[in-house]
């Protein structure tokens, strides 16, 4: 086998503690099979997701970043998502002026009782990531 | 000498005499008739240093994120652009506007020093690149005017048709063309440095704990650095051209802070950063109908 095939991609997403992590959790509890190429981190908030973070991960050698949190209007703090799409918004048109394939990052409102939908991105997600290989590109050698 | 020099100094001089200041920040003239180079005053005997030209290039707000807590009130002159760095640090609360005394000078535009090493004083200089596309060569805040008011006037549109260029470029292209640019970088932070949108008390480049950004001078690492400066003065940069000005490797870097500029423009409607001390910045607030487009 040559190392192509064996190459299986590297995703990180940030989940939201209140909506996005529980509803990952209720894919698991539902037994809803999906790939496991996702590394989750959990965040307190989709606010706390810093551009830097982003970036960074792609530097370490992610091959794709997914920012999840809960739908507008049903933040735990209230307004955190707000400022999330906003951030977001413009920082995936950066990075796309960068030259990063705009399928490397992506943003979703995954809620705690949408634990199909949870299933649904990641497989999407990593079915996308595969199409476009590994990721070469903000990456440190 | 030119009458705003003039003008400029019976202002400084009346202000330290009557000690409503005891610091103005200006320009003197540099090593080269080419060069203006910032000026602290604090003595009267000083100020007849004062000049103001077509290479006073140097945003002096940047300067008041260091005298913040200067015990007495500081008068600073500025040009249309540098004005619109006082309006953002005072949104930021790093100064109050009581703290300065802001003496406008409309702007006709400044010549680009590179163009003049080694010509002659007097044969003509190419325009500079930032102040191209300047939308507001009048001070929008001040105490008090020197010289007449301008008409902004576009004279190219060298940053724009870069950023057209660059969009209408595939992804693989457009990472060869940024990659180039940034594996010239050596982080030498000058344009951090002369950021007026750049006011942290610590900068994240500068932090060993946690070691955000490493030492080694790479690509990957310039990347990082480069985005996430981009992305730390989005909605706040005030296009004064500062940070491509002061890059010794002559980095396109306002083509990626006018596209950010352009980017919330149309994504959250009309923003232009230091013009309504007021407005709150385009990422420090939303709306509940913001767009949603990567849903």
């Amino acid at each position: 086998m040559s190392i192509d095939n064996a190459w299986e991609p590297k995703i990180l997403v940030f989940a939201c503690n209140w909506c996005t992590y529980a509803g990952a959790d209720l894919a698991g509890l539902s037994r809803l099979q999906y790939p496991a190429n996702i590394r989750i981190l959990r965040v307190p908030c989709s606010g706390r997701v810093n551009p830097q973070f982003v970036v960074r991960a792609f530097l370490k050698g992610i091959d794709g970043v997914l920012v999840a949190g809960c739908h507008p209007g049903d933040c735990h703090y209230t307004t955190g998502n707000y400022f999330t799409r906003r951030r977001f918004l413009l920082m995936k048109r950066l990075l796309e002026y960068m030259g990063l394939e705009p399928e490397r990052f992506q943003t979703r409102w995954i809620s705690g009782s949408e634990g199909p939908k949870f299933q649904q991105v990641v497989t999407e997600l990593v079915q996308d990531i595969k199409a476009l290989g590994p990721n070469r590109k903000l990456r440190d050698a | 000498m030119n009458e705003i020099s003039l003008q400029m100094r019976e202002i400084a001089r009346d202000l330290l005499s009557k000690n409503e200041v005891n610091l103005v920040l200006g320009w003197e003239k540099g090593s080269h008739w080419y060069k203006s180079a910032p000026l602290f005053i604090n003595k009267v005997e000083d100020v007849d240093r004062l000049v103001f030209d077509e290479f006073c290039h140097n945003n002096l707000s940047k300067y008041l994120v260091d005298l913040a807590h200067h015990e007495a009130k500081v008068a600073i002159f500025v040009k249309g652009c540098d004005s619109r760095g006082i309006n953002r640090l005072i949104q930021d609360n790093v100064i109050k506007r009581e703290q300065v005394y802001v003496i406008g000078i409309p702007c006709r535009g400044l010549k680009d020093p590179d163009d003049a090493v080694g010509k002659k004083c007097g044969e003509p200089v190419k325009d500079a690149v930032k102040c191209q596309e300047c939308r507001y060569p009048n001070p929008v805040v001040h105490d008090i005017m020197v010289g007449e008011q301008v008409n902004a006037t576009a004279r190219g549109q060298e940053t724009a048709a870069l950023i057209e260029k660059l969009e209408k470029m595939t992804q693989d292209e457009r990472y060869n063309y940024w990659s180039r640019q940034f594996e010239c970088c050596i982080r030498c932070y000058a344009c951090r440095n002369v950021c007026p949108a750049c006011s942290c008390r610590e900068c994240i480049f500068d932090r060993a704990v946690p070691d955000w950004l490493g030492k080694a001078n790479n690509l990957a690492e310039n990347q990082f650095m480069h985005l996430t400066r981009a992305m730390h003065v989005a909605g706040r940069c005030i296009e004064c051209g500062e940070c491509e000005r002061a890059c010794p490797m002559n980095l396109p870097l306002m083509a990626l802070n006018k596209k950010i500029i352009k980017d919330i423009e149309e994504l959250f409607g009309e923003n232009d950063a230091g013009i309504d001390p007021e407005k709150k910045p385009p990422l420090g607030h939303f709306e509940l109908n913001d767009p949603e487009k990567f849903m």
